[in-house]
Formats: structure tokens, C-alpha cells, sequence
């Protein structure tokens, strides 16, 4: 009967909304580090954690202040509460029941209700003695004055910055990783503990004037020499007592000097990573931005124009000399094989990346990241850079939207030079706005006053600009000469005054970039306000 | 007829080559390596077998005669820089174009007397981001004015006694009689910069003036015709 009930609570519980919209925002609140909410929580607690410290120093002067009380009282809450509630979402004890429960009815064996408690209780302990919990601990039990003695551990507290904030967990990671070295040592050191405080016990106990009458004091002696702090209040007085502290400064030196190599080599590792995970991160907070895998000539000069633009761009690269370089000019640079799944993943290729750029100097790469991220994101949009002819189609095989030739671009260009330098100059000089003059295109839009009118109507000179033709992929305009296929849009060259113009066509205009602007703003405006008598 | 010299051959100097009219340059085509050279000739091309070290070699193939421009698109800056340098003690008035690797070593192609660089990563990488930031426009050039379509981009020069001389740009009406988009004027002599049609309706057009026109073909050839022919009234 009772386990009927308690079957069904948790059948309640797994379909319950507000149960799970509860839990999901206690998990935001204190686990999920991607969350803000986390953030502000983390900042609250760092500061209650630092006032707590400050109310235990006031009270070491100030016996019994009653507002430090109060507020110790409160701080306690705080914790016992945020105790409990990750405790809460540690174990998930409804959906163990629910899991026994099913595989009992499909096994078709009695429910065990003892059996799912052991498993819950067993998860339970697991959060108790996972560090975290511990030292959350160590934060609480103080607080209960008839362990007075434990007031010092208050101190303790601060260790639970740990939970709060990224860079001392990452501290901890260091250590962590470096456990087989640190045990290592810590084996070798308690011997050498061992060893060094028995045999000056040996040497100093009965000698006149020395100051080790216990074996505490040859530790105490032991750890201030090994230390090299060497108070100097315990000095050794036998000849075999200065016989074993020259072998433990010498042996003391050695531990030391490894200690020290294993942190700092922990750090170093360590610091590699959290750069890495801050592009990451970094990343994370962008929704629109381009991939750039390679950093070459030709990324390097796109990196320019998109950084002069403050678009956000993201550049991957093998060679570690082409990362720094990337991160000397400030921007976010991975050092990965980008035709690795997991980086361009990482990378943000499904979430936040518009566009992904495979401009290596070596095709058999471009066309695997090109494949690759097809593979990935559908809709992504993929430029590829082809160095050989023969593999622009493998490109276009494998899902690039566009393929460049730099070679031949150059080629052409120069023939153009040789052919028409003056005109040459001109358009290139508009098409790469070098010049005050721009090339821009205009949309008609659904119920733009510009709908439904003809060109001669549109006033262009008065307004300073030239219109060169308009993109269309309107069937209507068919029927108009010089026109000119461009993808799956037609472009209609030099139009009669008399063509006109549908929604969704785009003009083609040359002028100065703010006449341009000003007549698209102004048929914006025309659009907008037309609207509103309706 | 111009004729080119063309030193270097590779992807870059064989698409600048097909790319041009056959019936309007004369090319030669000029490499060191012998493999080069004969892949060169394989293709179709006139080729010279010269040391571009030596200058007697290069007054041999013409450079300081009959040879208007000079493309030096050997795969090292350093070898264009010396060719450069050579070609322009040579010949004071060649139409040096050269292609650089490093960015550096444009600055020392100017330097040796260089009258156009080509950057092909610059070119890639400005070409790549107008894809990503007017990926409209940026298709229509590359399917039309440097593409199959018959849409060109051309510059007329404004003879003596042409009968347009001392005509108001409004005048042209270029659109209309020709089926032509009047881009812009520039007048060597004055200045390089492109005076943009638009804002210069009431200028009057003088002898060297280069007007710079985009359209079809047939249109431009027929537009040329008529500059050219003294009698042809508006």
C-alpha cells in the first residue's frame, strides 16, 4: 500500500510542470554555468561568504554584538537552504523509484521498496561526501554553538568562493590534474618527515639544552626545517642531530624545488585550456558570426575588413604561429584542425555561425571542411577557395555556395588592367569602396511606395544617382529586352522608363553612399507612413 | 596591335592570357624553367627562351622597342622586383604590371617602377568578404562584366574634332540612343580620379576626356564609331 503511494508521487512528480519548471530553475540558478542567473546567484553568495568572515572578525573583539548574531543567523539559512536544495537536485530520487518500478512490473518481480531506497540513499551519500558538499559543510556545522571549538572552521567558508567563481575551480582542476605527481611527493615528503623527527628525537632528547622534549616538538623542528623557514627557536645540539638537519636541508631542497615544478607546470597546462575555453566562451555570447578556417594571406586580409566592420568572426587555424598572430590583432583564434567535427561543433557551426570560410592554401583540406560542415548545418552558408581549376567542382560537390579562384580572379583582373586601365580602375575602385561613389542595391518591398512604379518616375538624377539595372526574379519582366541571367534572378541592364518596377525587384544604383542611403530611408519612411492611415 | 611580354607562367599568367582578345595583343610568354616553357608552347602560346637576367637578352625579345607592357608574374617578389627594375632602365614608358606575394614587396615593386601591382590574396580576400556583405551585387559582376555575359565595361577616349567636344554631358543621352550606362569621365591630363556622371550634368567635354561607358558590346562598338566619325551630328 505504501509503496502503491509512493509510486504514484512519483508518477505525479515525473508529469508535474511546475515540479520540473521548479527544478529546471534551481538548476539554472546554481549548476548551470551558461545561465546569468548563475552568475548573479554566485555574486551574492561571494559577498554574503565575505561579510560572514568580516561579522566572525568583529566578534573575536566584540563578544556578544546582537546585530552579528541576526546576521550570522541569516547567512546560516542561506547556506542550509542552498545545502539542501543542490542535494535536491543531485539526486532525482522520483525518477529512481519510477526506473525500479518499471523494471520490476516488465520483470515481473515484487517492487522492492527497501532496495530503491538503498539506491536513493546511495546516491544521497554520494552528494554528501562529493568535495563540494563537504566543504559546504565545513561552512554550516560551525555555526552550532555548542561546537564552539569548530568556530574557527568559520574560516572555512571561504573555501566555498570555490563553488563561485571560475578561476579558483580551474586552481583546483590544476591540482587535480597533477594528482599522481602530488601523491608522489606527499609519500616521499611523510617519510622523509618520519625519518628526520625520530632520529632528532633520538640524538635531542637526552641532550643538554636542546629544545625537544616530545616527539611533537622534533615534528614541529622537522616542518619549520624542511619548510627552509627555520625559525631557529630549536636548534640542534649533537653532532648527529646537525648530521641529520644538514640531510634534511639537502633532501628539503629536493622537495621543494619539485613541488614548485609540479605547480607550475600544472598551471601552465591548465592556462592553455581556459584561454581555449574563453574563445569559447566568448563565442557563446555571439548569435551572428563567420567561421574562418585558415589564416593565410587571404584570411588575414578578410579578417581586416570584417574586423574594420565589428563583424564578429572567429578564425581556425593549424599552424600555432598564425593563432598568435591572430590574437595580436585581437581577434578570437582556436589552434585546431578545423576539419574535425568536434571544433567546428565547438565553434558554434549550428548555433551562432552565419557563414563558414575554407580558405586554405591546400584544396584537399577545403574540400573536407567544406563537406564536413555540409554534413553539420544545411543551411550554413560555405565559401570555398579553389588553388587548382580542376577542383572547383569537387567544391561545389561537396556543398559550397561559392568558390573562388584567386589565381585566375588575379589573372583576370590583370588582363582587364592591360585591356581598359582607366574604366578598370574606375569600377574596381567603386566595387571595393575605395571611392566615395558605391555600388549598392535598393529593395522594393511589399507596399514600398517604390511598388508598382515606373522608373522614369523615380527622379533618380535630381537625386544624384545612377541606376545601372534591377534584379528580379519576377516572371512579369520578362518580356523586357537586356536582360541577363544571374543565378536564378535575371538582371535587367539599363531599363526603359517605362519598366515597372513589382516588390521584391532590387535596383542596382551608383551614387555617393549617403545620396543612397537617403533615398532608401526616404522610401522607408514613404512605406511606413503610408500605413498608418489604414 | 599591343604587344606583351609575359614572364612566368603559371595558373595566373595562363588565365590573364586567355583572357585577353588574341586579335588585339600580340603575347609572348617568357620562363626559366624549361618544363614551364614547354608546357607554355603546348598550350598554344609563342614562347622565348631567354635569361630574364641578362638585359641584352631582354632588349632581344623587344623591351625597350616594340613591347607596350610587361607582366611579371614569376612566383618570387624578388625575381619581379629585379625584372621590374631591368625592364624600367630599359624602357621609360612600359606598362609594368606585377603580381606580388608578400605585402610587403609591394612597396619595392612601386619602387622599381611597377605601374600596377596585383595581389591575389588581397584580391581573394576583398572578393570573399563582398560575397558576404553584397553577395547581390557581387554576383552580378561576377556574371556579367567579369563573366560570359555580353556586358562590358569600356573606356572611349574623346578624339580632336570629335563631335562631342564642348557637348554638356546632359547631352549624351547615352541611355537612350545607345543602350549604354555613362559611368563616369576622367581626364588624364587634370587628374586619375573618376568624375561620377551625376554630379557633373552641366560639364562640357573636352579633347581627352575618357568617358567610362558599361554595356553590350555591339553597343559599345557602335558608340565608338560614332565618336570617332568627325561628321556624325546628335
Amino acid at each position: 500500500m505504501l509503496a502503491k503511494l509512493i509510486v504514484y508521487c512519483a508518477y505525479y512528480l515525473k508529469s508535474a510542470d511546475w515540479y520540473r519548471s521548479a527544478k529546471l530553475f534551481f538548476y539554472d540558478l546554481l549548476e548551470n554555468s551558461h545561465s546569468r542567473k548563475k552568475k548573479y546567484f554566485d555574486a551574492t553568495m561571494i559577498g554574503l561568504l565575505i561579510l560572514s568572515v568580516i561579522f566572525l572578525i568583529y566578534d573575536i573583539e566584540h563578544e556578544d554584538s546582537k546585530m552579528g548574531g541576526y546576521f550570522e543567523l541569516a547567512i546560516l539559512m542561506v547556506f542550509i537552504v542552498e545545502y539542501c536544495l543542490r542535494g535536491w537536485i543531485y539526486s532525482d530520487t522520483y525518477k529512481v523509484i519510477i526506473e525500479e518500478y518499471e523494471k520490476a512490473l516488465y520483470l515481473n518481480l515484487d517492487f522492492n521498496l527497501l532496495g530503491v531506497f538503498r539506491k536513493a540513499f546511495v546516491r544521497d551519500i554520494e552528494y554528501i561526501t562529493s568535495p563540494f558538499a563537504i566543504i559546504d559543510i565545513l561552512a554550516i556545522l560551525p555555526s552550532y554553538r555548542p561546537l564552539a571549538i569548530l568556530r574557527i572552521f568559520i574560516i572555512f567558508r571561504l573555501f566555498k568562493l570555490f563553488r563561485y567563481s571560475n578561476s579558483a575551480k580551474l586552481f583546483a582542476d590544476a591540482l587535480a590534474s597533477k594528482r599522481f605527481e602530488l601523491m608522489t611527493l606527499l609519500i616521499f615528503t611523510c617519510f622523509l618527515v618520519f625519518i628526520a623527527s625520530v632520529s632528532i628525537y633520538m640524538f635531542e632528547y637526552q641532550a643538554l639544552g636542546s629544545g625537544i622534549h616530545n616527539l611533537f616538538d622534533a615534528f614541529y623542528w622537522t616542518i619549520v626545517t624542511l619548510a627552509t623557514v627555520g625559525f631557529g627557536d630549536i636548534t640542534p645540539q649533537t653532532t648527529g642531530g646537525r648530521w641529520v638537519t644538514i640531510f634534511l636541508i639537502l633532501a628539503s631542497l629536493g622537495v621543494l624545488s619539485f613541488f614548485t615544478s609540479i605547480l607550475i607546470a600544472a598551471f601552465s597546462e591548465k592556462m592553455l585550456s581556459m584561454r581555449e575555453s574563453r574563445t569559447y566562451a566568448e563565442l557563446e555570447r555571439y548569435d551572428s558570426f563567420i567561421i574562418i578556417c585558415g589564416f593565410g594571406r587571404v584570411g588575414q586580409e578578410i579578417a581586416r575588413h570584417l574586423h574594420g566592420e565589428r563583424q564578429k568572426f572567429v578564425i581556425i587555424d593549424r599552424v600555432p604561429a598564425r593563432v598568435v598572430l591572430a590574437k595580436q590583432r585581437g581577434y578570437l583564434a582556436i589552434e585546431s584542425d578545423a576539419s574535425n567535427n568536434e571544433v567546428l561543433l565547438n565553434a558554434g557551426i549550428c548555433r551562432g555561425a552565419t557563414a563558414i570560410l575554407c580558405i586554405t592554401g591546400d584544396d584537399v583540406i577545403n574540400v573536407y571542411i567544406t563537406l564536413t560542415s555540409r554534413h553539420l548545418n544545411k543551411n550554413l552558408r560555405i565559401i570555398s577557395r579553389a588553388n587548382r581549376h580542376d577542383n572547383v567542382n569537387k567544391l561545389y560537390q561537396a556543398g559550397a555556395d561559392n568558390v573562388i579562384r584567386p589565381f585566375e580572379i588575379a589573372g583576370l583582373l590583370a588582363a582587364e588592367f592591360v585591356g581598359q586601365p582607366v574604366a578598370f580602375e574606375a569600377i574596381s575602385g567603386i566595387l571595393h569602396n575605395q571611392t566615395e561613389i558605391v555600388m549598392e542595391s535598393v529593395l522594393v518591398s511589399e507596399k514600398s511606395p517604390l511598388d508598382n512604379q515606373q522608373i522614369g518616375q523615380l527622379d533618380l538624377q535630381q537625386r544624384k544617382l545612377t541606376l545601372l539595372g534591377v534584379i528580379s526574379d519576377n516572371p512579369i519582366h520578362l518580356k523586357h529586352k537586356n536582360k541577363y541571367q544571374v543565378k536564378q534572378q535575371h538582371f535587367y541592364f539599363n531599363p526603359e522608363a517605362d519598366f515597372i518596377l513589382r516588390h521584391g525587384d532590387m535596383l542596382v544604383l551608383l551614387g555617393r553612399k549617403y545620396g543612397i542611403d537617403h533615398f532608401r530611408d526616404q522610401v522607408e519612411q514613404r512605406r511606413l507612413f503610408s500605413r498608418k492611415p489604414k | 596591335m599591343k604587344t606583351i611580354a609575359v614572364f612566368g607562367y603559371n595558373r595566373l599568367s595562363f588565365e590573364a592570357i586567355s583572357r585577353l582578345d588574341k586579335e588585339l595583343f600580340q603575347i609572348t610568354v617568357i620562363d626559366h624553367d624549361p618544363a614551364k616553357a614547354t608546357l607554355a608552347r603546348e598550350n598554344g602560346f609563342e614562347t622565348a627562351n631567354i635569361d630574364f637576367r641578362s638585359d641584352d637578352d631582354l632588349k632581344l625579345i623587344g623591351i625597350g622597342a616594340h613591347i607596350d607592357t610587361l607582366f611579371c608574374f614569376f612566383d618570387t617578389d624578388s625575381e619581379n622586383v629585379f625584372l621590374t627594375l631591368s625592364a624600367r632602365a630599359l624602357d621609360k614608358e612600359l606598362n609594368i604590371v606585377a603580381i606580388v606575394d608578400s605585402p610587403e614587396s609591394a612597396e619595392k615593386l612601386l619602387a622599381a617602377g611597377a605601374n600596377k601591382i596585383i595581389d591575389p590574396y588581397e584580391i581573394c580576400g576583398r572578393k570573399i568578404h563582398d560575397m558576404l556583405k553584397r553577395p547581390d551585387i557581387h554576383d552580378l559582376f561576377d556574371h556579367t562584366v567579369f563573366g560570359r555575359h555580353d556586358l562590358h565595361l569600356a573606356e572611349v577616349a574623346i578624339p580632336e574634332n570629335s563631335y562631342l567636344e564642348n557637348a554638356h554631358v546632359a547631352q549624351l543621352q547615352l541611355s537612350s540612343q545607345y543602350n549604354l550606362i555613362l559611368i563616369g569621365i576622367v581626364n588624364k591630363q587634370v587628374s586619375e580620379q573618376l568624375h561620377f556622371v551625376v554630379e557633373e550634368f552641366d560639364r562640357r567635354l573636352s579633347v581627352g576626356d575618357i568617358l567610362v561607358i558599361l554595356g553590350p558590346s555591339r553597343e559599345i562598338r557602335a558608340f565608338k564609331k560614332d565618336v570617332e566619325n568627325e561628321f556624325c551630328k546628335i
